[in-house]
């Protein structure tokens, strides 16, 4: 039997896995790692986080939200960008980086990928400090402004990059950034070739060269008309690929330059009246329709959880059923 | 090319700098206010119809929403008492226990440029909060309810059905959101449904005139 990494790379390199790499399971994520996580931590919490952004977590939510009120919004004349915004620093100390360098060495790296994670993205990034109609809307009226706002982003992510590949040297990278709606990206191929793919060629090129096998991106969206641009700044895996991308077809066009990881949808499994059986069905399209190679069942959410307890765990025992019936 | 059919370009094209000037241009001209304001209200068809199709993306809508508003800031003043464009008064939210805003501002925007004037009761909207909107607001047409949860869609149910046993009339409710469907919203008894902000002001449209 493969270990969990020697299946991953059978996986994506198009060669003989023995069974579905199921949902994160070789990724071994390193959460202890100190960051600047952009989330309030609790329905009914709200905190403001080193940029100046301001999470709210209202009771009864399934989630924290960037607050963009004029009180709130972090960012309110990009033109001013350079008054207002003030990236953390990357350095913590010894004790900070203990817990997480503790963790990484006691991964079996055989089985496992030892995995920085960082959130949120550069695109993110920017709607979070100003809202995301107005960061939509400078790449049209202020493209210079953005585009030195983006370059500062980037000096962020490597400067952090940095620190992180020298405390844990990690195996794999797992990114967020979400790039679009259920149904469509939010901007267009072009835009997005023009302010995004360069930042990213970037960064995830420093981690590459820096000793990182694997580049997991998150956006659970659409994403399609985005792919070739994920091949271009290094992506191995896109994560959170939802059925609305037609999965499979992109399989059959991309497999082999990058893979993808999702094709069942939260939305539609993790709910409050979840069931096995519906989880059984979505998990059976998923993979009888996307195969063995350079696909990772799993569910689009952008963390190894559900929203709802159980729904994780049953999508595991359902992938695994799959394997069975399917190598 | 006529100044109105410049406007018309420019606001396509998103170009929220120079329509103020070419509404302008155009009054000066001699055209009509209102001919001008039913030029543009056309131009975002064209934009909500482009963006329906995939042509174009979200922060091209929300240029030509800003070129439209500010065209229409040159026309204000002199359509003051004028009602003859309205299409009466839209309330819109997202629905109770869901935070997402992106959506239903789009619709919002789209609804306005096709001739709304749109009371915006932002997220989280308990039925409640509807119904006191829809009292409290003169000649309400449409009353649009968003949402993106799976999770929040009993709201949207509980929304849409508080809403038509409470009694009031004289408009239409429209649904939206990722999740929500044709058969979702004749289930729940809504009058319209859109699957995105260019077609939800053209529903809302064909609503009205419905009414």
């Amino acid at each position: 039997m493969l270990t969990k990494r020697q299946n991953l790379m059978e996986t994506i390199k198009g060669g003989n896995p023995d069974r579905f790499v199921n949902q994160y399971e070789f990724l071994n994520l390193i959460m202890e790692a100190p960051m600047d996580l952009p989330l309030a931590p609790a329905p009914g919490t709200e905190v403001k986080n080193k940029w100046g952004i301001t999470f709210r977590w209202p009771e009864d939510q399934i989630g924290s939200f960037p607050v963009h009120d004029e009180e709130h919004k972090a960012l309110k004349d990009i033109t001013k960008w350079k008054e207002s915004v003030k990236a953390p620093s990357v350095f913590y100390t010894d004790e900070e980086w203990a817990a997480a360098i503790a963790h990484a060495n006691s991964v079996d790296r055989n089985d496992e990928f030892v995995t920085a994670f960082c959130a949120p993205g550069i695109f993110e990034m920017t709607h979070h400090l100003m809202g995301i109609e107005d960061a939509l809307m400078a790449l049209y009226e202020e493209p210079e402004a953005m585009q030195e706002l983006i370059d500062y982003v980037v000096e962020y992510e490597l400067a952090y990059a940095k620190e992180v590949i020298a405390h844990i040297h990690p195996d794999a990278l797992f990114h967020h950034d979400d790039w679009g709606s259920q149904i469509s990206t939010l901007i267009s191929p072009a835009m997005f070739e023009e302010f995004f793919l360069p930042a990213y060629k970037i960064v995830y090129g420093f981690w590459k060269d820096n000793g990182v096998e694997l580049i997991v991106h998150h956006s659970d969206s659409y994403a399609a008309t985005f792919v070739p641009f994920m091949i271009e700044m290094r992506i191995d895996i896109w994560q959170g690929a939802m059925t609305t991308n037609n999965v499979p077809e992109l399989i059959k066009k991309y497999g082999g330059k990058i893979s993808f990881m999702g094709d069942i949808d939260s939305g539609k499994v993790d709910h409050p009246s979840w069931s096995r059986g519906e989880i059984a069905k979505y998990v059976e399209i998923a993979c009888k329709e996307c195969g063995k190679l350079y696909f990772i069942p799993n569910l689009s959410q952008g963390l190894n959880i559900a929203s709802f307890p159980g729904v994780y765990e049953t999508t595991s025992e359902e992938i695994d059923r799959m394997s069975k019936e399917m190598f | 090319m006529s100044k109105i059919e410049e406007v018309k370009a420019r606001l396509e094209a998103g170009k929220a700098k120079l329509v103020p000037a070419l509404v302008q241009e155009a009054l000066d001209e001699g055209s009509e206010a209102k001919d001008i304001l039913q030029a543009m209200i056309d131009s975002m068809g064209v934009v909500g119809d482009q963006f329906s199709k995939g042509e174009i993306f979200v922060p091209e809508m929300l240029m030509a929403a800003k070129a439209m508003t500010k065209g229409v800031d040159v026309l204000r003043p002199l359509l003051v008492g004028d009602t003859s464009s309205s299409k009466g008064t839209c309330i819109i939210g997202t629905v109770q226990g869901d935070l997402h805003d992106i959506g239903k501002n789009l619709v919002a925007m789209m609804i306005e440029s096709a001739g709304f004037d749109v009371v915006d009761l932002g997220v989280d909207v308990s039925p409640a909060k509807f119904i006191e909107a829809i009292k409290e607001s003169k000649n309400v047409t449409i009353v649009g309810c968003s949402g993106l949860l799976t999770t929040t869609m009993t709201a949207m149910k509980e929304t849409v059905q508080t809403i038509k046993a409470s009694g009031l009339t004289g408009f239409r409710v429209i649904v939206g959101g990722a999740p929500v469907t044709q058969e979702y919203a004749n289930e729940i008894g809504a009058d319209g449904f859109a699957p995105d902000a260019g077609s939800a002001a053209v529903k809302a449209v064909e609503l009205v005139k419905s009414l």
